[in-house]
């Protein structure tokens, strides 16, 4: 009797158990089928957030993540034009000394304080703060003051010219001011703006989210209620998000996955040219990269049509200027076409035609890795013997903006990218070849010295005529094109992929993710 | 009555024909392990073109064709090309020289520290022995492949470092089993007969234990060799071994994995060939141990 009872008693809970477990299983079922109905969309991308202080974001992906949840007076539209924001109107004086906004009012924060013009000089007392060293403080480096008129209408004095300030002021978001006085919550980790969406949670290196701000001024903009961006590096995983439909959006998709994405029911693939700059950095202080001949050969010998075919499967520009062709003040140069003979005639003219050792650096990501190849071999064309170091993004962060001096940097050769998110001229050109900008101060890791150009990049900011500005920047972009302190090799094409029941989700030329106007149909 | 003649041997002849009939009841029974034989005909292949590869493969292994990247197999390229138009067969080929080197040389290390520290520990026993196993617990307690990737963290990245992270965790394992059998030696019979004669500790034990546990020496090594192409290989795979040009089969996988969609070939051959390596070199031991070890026979 008994043995039957426990065996009966057996019998129930493993029914139970059954039932339970297809009851969850149809309660995700349903959960899985409700997602559009709760507008909710996931986002994939290939790296991590960094931080959440929108005053101190430098990287693209940190600063696309901030421009989720907070707002600068002017912004980015679809095409980098500079467009009001939380500023109705703006006007710039004669002298181009003093910027004027109007601001919108109405606005409000997430944490439900007004912005007015006392939440813009909280803010630009934060950046202006000397303790705090904030990399937003290089947008102001020219502001001497901000005056107040009224409480919507504000003020900035800049102590000379400067042809960029406005793109410079879009890079600028406003953080509540309450959130700025509250010590107790640290800003990188807890963010109050006045954006679209308002801060949910933030698991490092796993996803990040956001979910509607009901009371946003412009409600109309988005009707999506939450958004997930969740960082996955590896290529394959994110092609695989997009086609199961785990994630709404991905960006970047990997190049040799788009023609099978495309043919994938609902998918689309969008190319966008983008101001991404693809190149290798050659350390000029070092033998014999000193030789203007040999880097010039290295440019000769590298066949970027390969390279684009090969590394970037044919979706990509040559790189024929010092920035890309999407960048403002862009004028393009006659390129180094691959001249096998031209770079052994120049290797001999330079005494090196037994070639030499050397050094090429760059990230872990599989198409860095592809790119370090291809150039080994190209290079080997003109018996340069390439090593390949390949550090992950920390250590070689720390190798290369450590060296405090020139002659303590050992980068040889660097392989990476550079993208202006300011969209204007200066910076694709300041830190870059501005010989006040070697590391650590910027990212001038070829250490181009040229106090021609030096001069020029000042000069082009102090003047406030754009005819003149066009010729400044033409003259850099040809003077630094030809002493060749890259191995200029393409500019990219963004690919990005979405579910065609999500609209208003885009990729800016500067690689950033903008969800201020998603839509999910 | 004197019809029959003593037979006068010579002790050379004894030992030969010892020798002879050593080796051919091992060739009899090992000869009955199809799966192992037909393994030891592959690695002897594998051998073969580890030493001639470079000269009689079809195409340079490391020159490019961007006209022809990713192309499937055809009969002009048997496996396909790679992302660059490289011949993967050739690069295979190339690529055992490198991948069987690092992995061979790398138990080898390993067997003869392994030995050396298994005979002493074993033989002289006390707290010697006591301590050297306790420094190979302590090893033991790390996950081969997780001890490995901490070595090649301190030293760097790179073949040799490879060889020396493998090797490292090898040395623990052939330890053991050598002091085991040494252990079970060192009781016998003629090792006490030896020492009443009056040999040296250095020649009881070079010269009476050591052959003893040569075949489980022989049979260990042999399944050895093919976790240390796979984890060679795993290194690769994570970018700590060959450098990433290099033909190494691990390497040769790790690069490919971004085509698993759209160019399978890339990944299939150099998986299948560290699949079929691996493979061999355990069914090769397995059938070692069966005809070599006494316990397993009946």
């Amino acid at each position: 009797m008994k043995k039957r009872l426990l065996g009966q008693l057996f019998l129930l809970s493993t029914v139970l158990l059954v039932i339970s477990a297809c009851s969850s299983d149809s309660t995700s079922g349903t959960d899985g089928a409700a997602k559009s109905n709760n507008k909710k969309i996931t986002i994939a991308i290939d790296q991590n957030f960094v931080t959440l202080d929108p005053h101190n974001a430098g990287d693209t992906v940190s600063i696309f993540g901030t421009r989720a949840m907070y707002e600068g007076l002017v912004g980015f539209d679809k095409n980098m034009n500079v467009v009001p924001v939380l500023a109705e109107d703006y006007s710039v004086s004669e002298d181009a000394l003093t910027y004027t906004f109007k601001l919108r009012e109405g606005v409000t924060f997430h944490d439900g304080e007004p912005f007015n013009a006392a939440a813009v000089k909280a803010n630009f007392d934060r950046i202006m703060d000397e303790n705090d060293d904030l990399r937003a403080k290089r947008n102001f480096q020219y502001v001497d003051r901000l005056e107040i008129a009224n409480d919507y209408e504000v003020k900035f004095v800049l102590n000379q010219p400067f042809s960029a300030m406005l793109n410079k002021f879009a890079m600028v978001p406003m953080i509540s001011p309450n959130a700025i006085d509250d010590n107790s919550k640290d800003i990188r980790l807890n963010p109050v703006g006045t954006g679209p969406f308002k801060f949910k949670e933030w698991n490092q290196g796993d996803s990040l989210v956001v979910e509607s701000f009901n009371e946003y001024w412009n409600s109309e903009s988005t009707n999506v209620e939450k958004v997930t961006f969740k960082p996955v590096p590896e290529n394959g995983a994110r092609a695989a998000m997009l086609k199961t439909g785990e994630a709404d959006f991905v960006y970047p998709v990997p190049q040799q996955d788009v023609k099978e994405l495309e043919n994938v029911d609902g998918v689309v693939i969008e190319q966008t040219p983008s101001t991404i700059a693809r190149y290798v950095s050659i350390n000029t202080f070092k033998e014999p990269f000193t030789n203007e001949k040999v880097r010039k050969a290295m440019n000769y010998a590298v066949n970027k049509e390969a390279y684009i075919k090969v590394v970037k499967n044919g979706y990509g520009k040559t790189l024929d200027s010092t920035m890309s062709s999407e960048t403002q003040y862009y004028s393009n140069q006659e390129p180094y076409t691959f001249n096998l003979e031209k770079a052994k005639e120049l290797m001999n003219e330079a005494g090196y035609e037994d070639g030499f050792e050397a050094e090429i650096w760059g990230n872990t990501s599989s198409e860095t890795l592809k790119g370090m190849e291809l150039l080994k071999q190209q290079l080997a064309q003109i018996r340069i013997d390439v090593t390949i170091k390949s550090m992950e993004e920390g250590t070689l962060s720390d190798e290369i903006y450590t060296p405090k001096t020139p002659e303590e940097a050992k980068v040889q050769m660097w392989y990476v990218s550079w993208s202006p998110s300011s969209g204007d001229a200066d910076g694709a050109t300041r830190s870059l070849f501005s010989s006040e900008y070697f590391p650590p101060n910027g990212a001038n890791t070829a250490y181009y010295n040229n106090s021609q150009v030096d001069e020029w990049i000042d000069a082009a900011n102090e003047t406030s005529d754009t005819k003149a500005q066009e010729d400044i920047y033409a003259k850099i972009q040809s003077e630094a094109y030809d002493d060749a302190p890259w191995i200029f090799l393409a500019s990219d094409t963004i690919l990005s992929g979405y579910h065609d029941h999500l609209e208003g989700v885009y990729v800016l030329p500067d690689g950033s993710v903008s969800i201020k106007e998603a839509q999910l149909k | 009555m004197s019809n029959i003649q003593p037979e006068v041997v010579t002790t050379d002849r004894i030992v030969n024909e010892r020798k002879e009939t050593h080796f051919h009841q091992f060739w009899k029974e090992f000869r009955k392990k199809k799966p192992a034989l037909i393994s030891l005909f592959f690695i002897l292949f594998l051998i073969l073109i580890m030493i001639i590869g470079p000269s009689v493969v079809p195409y340079d292994p490391a020159k490019p064709d961007y006209n022809r990247v990713l192309e499937s197999p055809t009969l002009e390229h048997f496996f396909g090309t790679d992302e660059f138009g490289r011949d993967i067969l050739s690069r295979l080929a190339v690529g055992a020289r490198l991948t069987l080197s690092v992995s061979i040389s790398a138990v080898l290390l390993g067997a003869v520290f392994g030995t050396i520290l298994g005979l002493v520990s074993g033989f002289f026993g006390k707290l010697l022995d006591r301590s050297i196993m306790r420094v190979c617990d302590v090893l033991f307690a790390f996950p081969d492949l997780i001890l490995a990737i901490g070595i090649v963290a301190i030293l760097g990245p790179g073949l040799r470092n490879v060889i020396i992270a493998v090797s490292f965790f090898s040395i623990p394992s052939f330890a053991r089993i050598v002091r085991s059998a040494t252990l079970e030696t060192k009781e016998m019979l003629f090792v006490e007969a030896t020492r009443s004669i009056g040999a040296s500790n250095r020649r009881i034990i070079w010269k009476h234990i050591f052959p003893e546990t040569v075949p489980t020496i022989i049979v260990y090594f042999t399944m050895k060799v093919g976790t240390a192409i796979l984890a060679a290989a795993s290194l690769s795979f994570l970018g700590l071994g060959a450098e990433p040009s290099s033909p190494d089969w691990g390497a040769m996988l790790s690069k490919s994995r971004d085509y698993i969609d759209s160019s399978f070939h890339l990944v299939f051959f150099p998986g299948l060939i560290i699949f079929l390596t691996v493979l061999a070199f355990n069914l090769l031991g397995d059938g070692l141990r069966d005809v070599l070890d006494p316990k397993t026979k009946d």
